[in-house]
Protein backbone atom coordinates (compact mmCIF):
# COMPACT_ATOMS: atom_id res chain seq x y z
CA UNK A 1 0.00 0.00 0.00
CA UNK A 2 1.90 3.30 -0.62
CA UNK A 3 1.38 6.08 1.31
CA UNK A 4 -1.21 8.20 -0.28
CA UNK A 5 -3.50 5.68 -0.43
CA UNK A 6 -3.10 5.41 2.95
CA UNK A 7 -4.41 9.51 3.68
CA UNK A 8 -7.13 8.78 1.15
CA UNK A 9 -8.62 5.80 3.49
CA UNK A 10 -7.73 8.04 6.63
CA UNK A 11 -10.15 10.39 5.06
CA UNK A 12 -12.28 8.67 3.99
CA UNK A 13 -13.12 6.92 7.27
CA UNK A 14 -12.87 10.48 9.38
CA UNK A 15 -15.68 11.29 6.76
CA UNK A 16 -17.67 8.15 7.58
CA UNK A 17 -17.43 8.53 11.16
CA UNK A 18 -18.30 12.26 10.94
CA UNK A 19 -21.42 11.51 9.07
CA UNK A 20 -22.64 8.72 11.35
CA UNK A 21 -22.35 10.96 15.04
CA UNK A 22 -24.36 13.83 12.81
CA UNK A 23 -27.01 11.37 12.35
CA UNK A 24 -26.58 9.61 15.50
CA UNK A 25 -26.49 13.14 17.23
CA UNK A 26 -29.51 14.25 15.25
CA UNK A 27 -32.23 11.18 15.99
CA UNK A 28 -31.14 11.75 20.04
CA UNK A 29 -31.26 15.54 19.64
CA UNK A 30 -34.99 14.75 18.86
CA UNK A 31 -35.49 12.10 21.76
CA UNK A 32 -34.91 8.85 19.45
CA UNK A 33 -33.29 6.48 21.09
CA UNK A 34 -30.01 5.49 19.49
CA UNK A 35 -27.78 2.68 21.68
CA UNK A 36 -24.12 3.98 22.34
CA UNK A 37 -23.06 0.86 21.47
CA UNK A 38 -23.63 1.34 18.17
CA UNK A 39 -21.65 4.52 17.05
CA UNK A 40 -18.78 1.96 19.62
CA UNK A 41 -19.01 -1.00 16.54
CA UNK A 42 -19.42 1.27 13.94
CA UNK A 43 -15.69 3.28 14.75
CA UNK A 44 -14.39 -0.04 15.82
CA UNK A 45 -15.82 -1.14 12.10
CA UNK A 46 -14.29 1.67 10.44
CA UNK A 47 -10.59 1.47 11.84
CA UNK A 48 -11.14 -2.14 11.29
CA UNK A 49 -11.38 -1.30 7.48
CA UNK A 50 -8.65 0.70 6.86
CA UNK A 51 -5.97 -1.23 8.79
CA UNK A 52 -2.80 -0.92 7.26
CA UNK A 53 -1.12 -3.81 5.84
CA UNK A 54 1.69 -5.61 7.16
CA UNK A 55 4.60 -6.95 4.76
CA UNK A 56 4.32 -11.02 4.04
CA UNK A 57 1.59 -13.43 3.57
CA UNK A 58 0.81 -13.67 7.09
CA UNK A 59 0.00 -9.73 7.12
CA UNK A 60 -1.97 -9.54 3.71
CA UNK A 61 -4.07 -12.24 5.52
CA UNK A 62 -4.04 -10.37 8.93
CA UNK A 63 -5.33 -7.45 6.69
CA UNK A 64 -7.57 -9.44 4.60
CA UNK A 65 -9.41 -11.16 7.79
CA UNK A 66 -10.12 -7.30 9.41
CA UNK A 67 -11.19 -5.55 5.83
CA UNK A 68 -13.31 -8.29 4.50
CA UNK A 69 -14.89 -9.90 7.33
CA UNK A 70 -14.69 -8.31 10.62
CA UNK A 71 -15.15 -4.62 9.63
CA UNK A 72 -18.14 -5.66 7.61
CA UNK A 73 -19.54 -7.53 10.41
CA UNK A 74 -19.00 -4.94 13.13
CA UNK A 75 -20.09 -2.21 10.45
CA UNK A 76 -23.61 -4.10 10.11
CA UNK A 77 -24.51 -4.40 13.71
CA UNK A 78 -24.02 -0.46 13.48
CA UNK A 79 -26.86 -0.08 11.52
CA UNK A 80 -25.84 2.70 9.12
CA UNK A 81 -28.78 2.47 7.06
CA UNK A 82 -31.11 2.57 9.39
CA UNK A 83 -29.28 5.54 10.66
CA UNK A 84 -29.10 7.25 7.22
CA UNK A 85 -32.81 6.12 6.30
CA UNK A 86 -34.21 8.01 10.05
CA UNK A 87 -32.09 11.04 10.30
CA UNK A 88 -32.40 12.29 6.55
CA UNK A 89 -35.44 12.22 4.60
CA UNK A 90 -34.16 13.73 1.77
CA UNK A 91 -31.97 10.44 1.67
CA UNK A 92 -35.09 8.21 2.85
CA UNK A 93 -37.34 9.51 -0.33
CA UNK A 94 -33.86 8.70 -3.07
CA UNK A 95 -32.98 5.89 -1.28
CA UNK A 96 -36.12 4.00 -0.84
CA UNK A 97 -36.73 3.11 -4.47
CA UNK A 98 -32.72 1.48 -4.90
CA UNK A 99 -33.52 -0.59 -1.51
CA UNK A 100 -36.70 -1.82 -2.52
CA UNK A 101 -35.50 -2.26 -6.28
CA UNK A 102 -35.05 -6.03 -8.22
CA UNK A 103 -31.17 -5.39 -8.88
CA UNK A 104 -30.92 -4.84 -5.06
CA UNK A 105 -33.18 -7.53 -4.27
CA UNK A 106 -31.10 -9.82 -6.14
CA UNK A 107 -28.04 -8.60 -4.84
CA UNK A 108 -28.98 -8.82 -1.20
CA UNK A 109 -30.54 -12.67 -1.54
CA UNK A 110 -28.00 -14.05 0.36
CA UNK A 111 -26.41 -17.05 -1.58
CA UNK A 112 -26.22 -14.59 -4.64
CA UNK A 113 -24.03 -12.53 -2.49
CA UNK A 114 -22.27 -15.56 -0.64
CA UNK A 115 -21.26 -16.55 -4.13
CA UNK A 116 -19.92 -13.03 -4.97
CA UNK A 117 -17.53 -12.97 -1.92
CA UNK A 118 -16.50 -16.74 -2.02
CA UNK A 119 -16.11 -16.83 -5.86
CA UNK A 120 -13.85 -13.99 -5.70
CA UNK A 121 -11.51 -14.53 -2.44
CA UNK A 122 -11.31 -18.04 -4.93
CA UNK A 123 -10.27 -15.94 -7.90
CA UNK A 124 -8.22 -13.45 -6.01
CA UNK A 125 -5.60 -16.32 -5.00
CA UNK A 126 -6.44 -19.28 -7.21
CA UNK A 127 -5.50 -17.27 -10.12
CA UNK A 128 -2.80 -14.75 -11.42
CA UNK A 129 -4.63 -11.97 -9.90
CA UNK A 130 -2.71 -12.03 -6.95
CA UNK A 131 0.72 -11.91 -7.90
CA UNK A 132 -0.54 -9.29 -10.75
CA UNK A 133 -2.24 -7.16 -8.06
CA UNK A 134 1.12 -7.25 -5.97
CA UNK A 135 2.82 -5.26 -9.33
CA UNK A 136 0.30 -3.01 -9.97
CA UNK A 137 -0.80 -0.82 -7.34
CA UNK A 138 -4.30 0.48 -9.21
CA UNK A 139 -5.28 -3.14 -9.08
CA UNK A 140 -4.23 -3.63 -5.82
CA UNK A 141 -6.20 -1.20 -5.15
CA UNK A 142 -9.96 -2.04 -6.79
CA UNK A 143 -9.18 -5.67 -5.45
CA UNK A 144 -8.83 -4.31 -1.93
CA UNK A 145 -12.00 -2.46 -2.58
CA UNK A 146 -13.91 -5.61 -3.86
CA UNK A 147 -12.75 -7.39 -1.21
CA UNK A 148 -14.47 -5.29 1.33
CA UNK A 149 -17.11 -4.63 -0.82
CA UNK A 150 -18.03 -8.04 -1.28
CA UNK A 151 -17.65 -8.54 2.25
CA UNK A 152 -20.25 -5.85 3.57
CA UNK A 153 -22.58 -7.34 0.73
CA UNK A 154 -22.42 -10.62 2.11
CA UNK A 155 -22.75 -10.18 5.91
CA UNK A 156 -25.39 -7.60 5.23
CA UNK A 157 -27.21 -9.94 3.03
CA UNK A 158 -27.07 -12.69 5.96
CA UNK A 159 -27.31 -10.26 8.81
CA UNK A 160 -30.71 -8.60 7.17
CA UNK A 161 -30.24 -6.04 10.62
CA UNK A 162 -30.77 -2.53 8.27
CA UNK A 163 -34.46 -2.48 6.51
CA UNK A 164 -34.73 -4.16 3.47
CA UNK A 165 -37.70 -4.56 1.36
CA UNK A 166 -37.68 -8.24 0.33
CA UNK A 167 -37.78 -11.13 3.19
CA UNK A 168 -35.69 -13.78 3.14
CA UNK A 169 -36.03 -16.83 5.60
CA UNK A 170 -33.92 -18.54 7.55
CA UNK A 171 -32.86 -21.26 5.06
CA UNK A 172 -31.37 -19.65 2.48
CA UNK A 173 -29.59 -17.21 5.36
CA UNK A 174 -27.89 -20.60 7.10
CA UNK A 175 -27.17 -22.21 3.80
CA UNK A 176 -25.25 -19.27 2.59
CA UNK A 177 -22.95 -18.73 5.89
CA UNK A 178 -22.75 -22.31 6.04
CA UNK A 179 -21.20 -22.24 2.52
CA UNK A 180 -19.14 -19.01 2.20
CA UNK A 181 -17.76 -20.21 5.35
CA UNK A 182 -16.90 -23.55 4.03
CA UNK A 183 -15.38 -22.29 0.74
CA UNK A 184 -13.72 -19.90 2.63
CA UNK A 185 -12.16 -22.80 5.05
CA UNK A 186 -11.20 -24.98 1.72
CA UNK A 187 -9.20 -22.52 0.62
CA UNK A 188 -7.47 -21.56 3.27
CA UNK A 189 -6.60 -25.16 3.54
CA UNK A 190 -5.65 -25.52 -0.46
CA UNK A 191 -3.01 -22.43 0.84
CA UNK A 192 -1.50 -24.08 3.24
CA UNK A 193 -0.28 -26.63 0.84
CA UNK A 194 -0.02 -23.95 -2.39
CA UNK A 195 0.42 -20.43 -2.85
CA UNK A 196 -1.68 -18.35 -5.30
CA UNK A 197 0.10 -19.21 -8.70
CA UNK A 198 2.88 -17.05 -9.80
CA UNK A 199 3.88 -16.13 -6.19
CA UNK A 200 6.85 -17.21 -4.38
CA UNK A 201 6.55 -17.46 -0.38
CA UNK A 202 8.63 -18.77 2.04
CA UNK A 203 6.68 -22.20 3.45
CA UNK A 204 6.39 -20.72 7.72
CA UNK A 205 4.81 -17.32 5.77
CA UNK A 206 2.54 -18.94 4.15
CA UNK A 207 1.29 -21.58 6.55
CA UNK A 208 0.57 -19.69 8.87
CA UNK A 209 -1.21 -17.22 7.04
CA UNK A 210 -3.14 -20.13 5.69
CA UNK A 211 -3.96 -20.73 9.64
CA UNK A 212 -4.75 -17.59 10.48
CA UNK A 213 -7.15 -17.11 7.55
CA UNK A 214 -8.75 -20.39 8.21
CA UNK A 215 -9.69 -19.75 12.36
CA UNK A 216 -9.67 -15.68 11.22
CA UNK A 217 -12.93 -16.95 9.40
CA UNK A 218 -14.12 -19.30 12.27
CA UNK A 219 -13.96 -16.25 14.41
CA UNK A 220 -16.30 -14.12 12.25
CA UNK A 221 -18.57 -16.92 11.29
CA UNK A 222 -19.26 -17.44 14.81
CA UNK A 223 -20.03 -13.64 15.18
CA UNK A 224 -22.24 -14.04 11.65
CA UNK A 225 -24.27 -17.14 13.34
CA UNK A 226 -25.26 -15.24 16.72
CA UNK A 227 -26.73 -12.49 14.59
CA UNK A 228 -28.66 -15.24 12.33
CA UNK A 229 -29.81 -17.63 15.32
CA UNK A 230 -30.74 -14.77 17.62
CA UNK A 231 -32.20 -12.51 15.32
CA UNK A 232 -34.58 -15.84 14.54
CA UNK A 233 -35.14 -15.94 17.92
CA UNK A 234 -36.31 -12.53 18.21
CA UNK A 235 -38.68 -13.39 15.52
CA UNK A 236 -39.90 -16.24 16.72
CA UNK A 237 -40.82 -14.32 20.33
CA UNK A 238 -42.69 -11.59 18.46
CA UNK A 239 -44.18 -13.56 16.35
CA UNK A 240 -45.50 -15.58 19.65
CA UNK A 241 -46.55 -12.51 21.26
CA UNK A 242 -48.73 -11.41 18.66
CA UNK A 243 -50.03 -15.06 18.59
CA UNK A 244 -50.47 -15.51 22.23
CA UNK A 245 -51.22 -14.27 25.62
CA UNK A 246 -48.12 -12.49 27.20
CA UNK A 247 -48.37 -15.26 30.21
CA UNK A 248 -45.98 -17.70 29.05
CA UNK A 249 -43.61 -15.12 27.30
CA UNK A 250 -39.61 -14.66 27.98
CA UNK A 251 -40.54 -12.81 31.75
CA UNK A 252 -41.44 -15.67 33.23
CA UNK A 253 -38.50 -17.07 32.93
CA UNK A 254 -36.09 -13.75 33.04
CA UNK A 255 -33.40 -15.38 34.88
CA UNK A 256 -32.06 -18.25 32.75
CA UNK A 257 -31.97 -16.47 29.57
CA UNK A 258 -30.23 -12.66 30.92
CA UNK A 259 -27.17 -13.95 29.68
CA UNK A 260 -28.73 -14.13 26.39
CA UNK A 261 -30.51 -11.38 26.01
CA UNK A 262 -27.29 -9.27 27.18
CA UNK A 263 -26.08 -10.53 24.09
CA UNK A 264 -28.31 -9.44 22.16
CA UNK A 265 -28.67 -6.07 23.73
CA UNK A 266 -25.21 -5.33 23.23
CA UNK A 267 -25.21 -6.44 18.84
CA UNK A 268 -28.57 -4.62 18.89
CA UNK A 269 -29.58 -8.25 17.23
CA UNK A 270 -32.98 -8.17 19.09
CA UNK A 271 -34.21 -4.60 19.70
CA UNK A 272 -37.70 -4.49 17.07
CA UNK A 273 -37.08 -3.42 13.88
CA UNK A 274 -37.05 0.47 13.22
CA UNK A 275 -40.53 1.72 11.53
CA UNK A 276 -39.32 3.03 8.39
CA UNK A 277 -42.05 5.56 7.20
CA UNK B 1 -49.83 -22.28 17.36
CA UNK B 2 -49.27 -25.19 20.09
CA UNK B 3 -51.25 -24.73 23.47
CA UNK B 4 -48.67 -23.63 26.58
CA UNK B 5 -46.76 -26.81 27.95
CA UNK B 6 -47.37 -28.44 24.46
CA UNK B 7 -44.08 -30.89 24.71
CA UNK B 8 -42.36 -30.58 21.12
CA UNK B 9 -40.08 -33.96 21.37
CA UNK B 10 -38.79 -34.15 17.63
CA UNK B 11 -37.90 -30.38 17.80
CA UNK B 12 -36.38 -30.94 21.40
CA UNK B 13 -34.22 -33.89 19.41
CA UNK B 14 -33.28 -31.96 16.75
CA UNK B 15 -32.20 -28.66 18.65
CA UNK B 16 -29.93 -31.85 20.73
CA UNK B 17 -28.65 -32.95 17.37
CA UNK B 18 -27.89 -29.22 15.78
CA UNK B 19 -25.81 -28.76 19.47
CA UNK B 20 -24.68 -32.33 19.17
CA UNK B 21 -23.17 -32.13 16.16
CA UNK B 22 -21.50 -28.68 17.67
CA UNK B 23 -20.09 -29.57 20.48
CA UNK B 24 -18.45 -32.87 18.75
CA UNK B 25 -16.62 -30.15 16.23
CA UNK B 26 -15.59 -27.78 19.13
CA UNK B 27 -14.32 -30.27 21.47
CA UNK B 28 -12.13 -32.08 18.16
CA UNK B 29 -10.87 -28.64 17.53
CA UNK B 30 -9.93 -27.29 20.55
CA UNK B 31 -8.81 -30.43 22.29
CA UNK B 32 -6.85 -32.86 19.85
CA UNK B 33 -6.51 -29.91 17.07
CA UNK B 34 -5.06 -26.92 19.73
CA UNK B 35 -4.51 -28.55 22.99
CA UNK B 36 -2.98 -31.90 22.15
CA UNK B 37 -1.58 -31.32 18.73
CA UNK B 38 -2.30 -34.40 17.86
CA UNK B 39 -4.34 -33.54 14.84
CA UNK B 40 -2.60 -32.20 11.82
CA UNK B 41 -3.95 -28.92 10.18
CA UNK B 42 -3.50 -30.39 6.99
CA UNK B 43 -1.89 -33.97 5.77
CA UNK B 44 -0.62 -34.84 2.27
CA UNK B 45 -2.83 -37.44 2.08
CA UNK B 46 -6.32 -35.81 2.30
CA UNK B 47 -8.32 -35.89 -1.23
CA UNK B 48 -10.68 -33.36 -2.41
CA UNK B 49 -13.51 -34.96 -1.25
CA UNK B 50 -11.71 -34.83 2.04
CA UNK B 51 -11.17 -31.52 1.70
CA UNK B 52 -14.51 -30.18 1.25
CA UNK B 53 -15.85 -32.33 3.56
CA UNK B 54 -13.80 -31.12 6.18
CA UNK B 55 -14.89 -27.30 5.44
CA UNK B 56 -18.17 -28.00 5.35
CA UNK B 57 -18.40 -29.54 8.54
CA UNK B 58 -16.21 -27.11 10.06
CA UNK B 59 -18.54 -24.14 8.94
CA UNK B 60 -21.42 -26.10 9.85
CA UNK B 61 -20.17 -27.56 13.09
CA UNK B 62 -20.02 -23.37 14.17
CA UNK B 63 -23.35 -22.49 13.33
CA UNK B 64 -25.21 -25.74 14.47
CA UNK B 65 -23.74 -25.39 18.22
CA UNK B 66 -25.27 -21.90 18.17
CA UNK B 67 -28.51 -22.56 16.41
CA UNK B 68 -28.78 -25.60 18.54
CA UNK B 69 -28.45 -23.49 21.68
CA UNK B 70 -30.83 -21.00 20.56
CA UNK B 71 -33.21 -23.70 19.62
CA UNK B 72 -33.52 -25.09 22.81
CA UNK B 73 -33.67 -21.38 24.62
CA UNK B 74 -36.80 -20.97 22.13
CA UNK B 75 -38.74 -24.25 23.35
CA UNK B 76 -37.71 -23.35 26.87
CA UNK B 77 -39.34 -20.59 27.01
CA UNK B 78 -42.80 -21.62 25.86
CA UNK B 79 -42.18 -24.33 27.91
CA UNK B 80 -41.94 -26.67 25.17
CA UNK B 81 -38.46 -28.48 26.00
CA UNK B 82 -38.24 -32.53 26.39
CA UNK B 83 -34.99 -32.78 28.18
CA UNK B 84 -35.02 -36.43 27.40
CA UNK B 85 -35.06 -35.40 23.79
CA UNK B 86 -32.55 -33.19 24.22
CA UNK B 87 -30.14 -35.05 25.58
CA UNK B 88 -31.19 -38.45 23.02
CA UNK B 89 -30.10 -35.51 20.20
CA UNK B 90 -27.21 -34.28 22.12
CA UNK B 91 -25.82 -37.68 21.83
CA UNK B 92 -26.94 -39.04 18.66
CA UNK B 93 -25.30 -36.04 16.95
CA UNK B 94 -22.31 -35.80 18.60
CA UNK B 95 -21.69 -39.65 18.28
CA UNK B 96 -22.99 -39.40 14.46
CA UNK B 97 -20.40 -36.95 13.78
CA UNK B 98 -17.92 -38.33 15.89
CA UNK B 99 -18.17 -41.31 13.79
CA UNK B 100 -18.24 -40.36 10.46
CA UNK B 101 -15.31 -38.21 11.81
CA UNK B 102 -13.22 -41.35 12.68
CA UNK B 103 -14.29 -43.44 9.55
CA UNK B 104 -15.61 -41.29 6.86
CA UNK B 105 -12.91 -38.40 6.97
CA UNK B 106 -10.05 -39.74 8.93
CA UNK B 107 -9.79 -42.83 6.32
CA UNK B 108 -11.87 -42.86 3.28
CA UNK B 109 -11.20 -39.64 2.54
CA UNK B 110 -7.50 -39.19 4.48
CA UNK B 111 -7.90 -36.07 6.19
CA UNK B 112 -5.80 -35.71 8.99
CA UNK B 113 -5.30 -39.11 11.06
CA UNK B 114 -5.93 -38.92 15.05
CA UNK B 115 -2.32 -38.94 15.93
CA UNK B 116 1.46 -39.24 14.12
CA UNK B 117 4.28 -41.21 14.61
CA UNK B 118 2.32 -43.84 16.82
CA UNK B 119 0.39 -47.21 16.21
CA UNK B 120 -3.34 -46.04 15.07
CA UNK B 121 -4.98 -48.85 15.65
CA UNK B 122 -5.87 -48.50 19.44
CA UNK B 123 -6.71 -44.87 18.19
CA UNK B 124 -8.76 -45.69 15.79
CA UNK B 125 -10.65 -48.15 18.03
CA UNK B 126 -11.29 -46.00 20.66
CA UNK B 127 -12.00 -43.31 18.96
CA UNK B 128 -15.03 -45.19 16.83
CA UNK B 129 -15.57 -47.28 19.50
CA UNK B 130 -17.01 -44.16 21.50
CA UNK B 131 -18.70 -42.83 18.83
CA UNK B 132 -21.20 -45.50 18.34
CA UNK B 133 -21.97 -45.74 22.33
CA UNK B 134 -22.57 -41.97 22.25
CA UNK B 135 -24.61 -43.24 19.31
CA UNK B 136 -26.51 -46.04 20.91
CA UNK B 137 -26.74 -44.10 24.54
CA UNK B 138 -28.31 -41.44 22.04
CA UNK B 139 -30.57 -43.89 19.96
CA UNK B 140 -31.95 -45.20 23.68
CA UNK B 141 -33.00 -41.77 24.75
CA UNK B 142 -34.68 -41.08 22.24
CA UNK B 143 -36.50 -44.06 22.39
CA UNK B 144 -37.10 -43.64 25.84
CA UNK B 145 -38.58 -39.73 24.99
CA UNK B 146 -40.96 -41.70 22.56
CA UNK B 147 -40.06 -39.33 19.87
CA UNK B 148 -40.20 -41.85 17.10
Amino acid sequence: MIVHDGHVLVFLALAALAAYELGAWRLRNRGDRWPPARDAVFALGVAAAIFPGAPGFTGHVVQHVLTGMLAPLLLVLARPMTLLLRASPGARRRLKPVLGSRPVAVLMYPPVAAVLEAGGLWLLYRTGLYAAAGGEPVLHVLVHAHVFLTGLLFTASVCRLDPVRHRVGLGPRAAALVGAAAAHAVLAKTLYLTPPPGTVLAAADRQAGAELMYYGGDVVELGLALVVALTWYAARGRAARRGQPPTWMPGRRAGSFSALRMISRTTGAVSPRPRIR
Amino acid sequence: MPERGDVRRARSAWAGVLAGVGVAAFVDETVFHQLLHWHHFYDRSTTDAGLVSDGLFHAFGWFALVFGLVLVADLRRGDRLSGRALAGGVLTGAGGFQLYDGTIQHKLLGLHQIRYDVDLTPYDWTWNVVAVLLLAAGVLFLRRAKVT
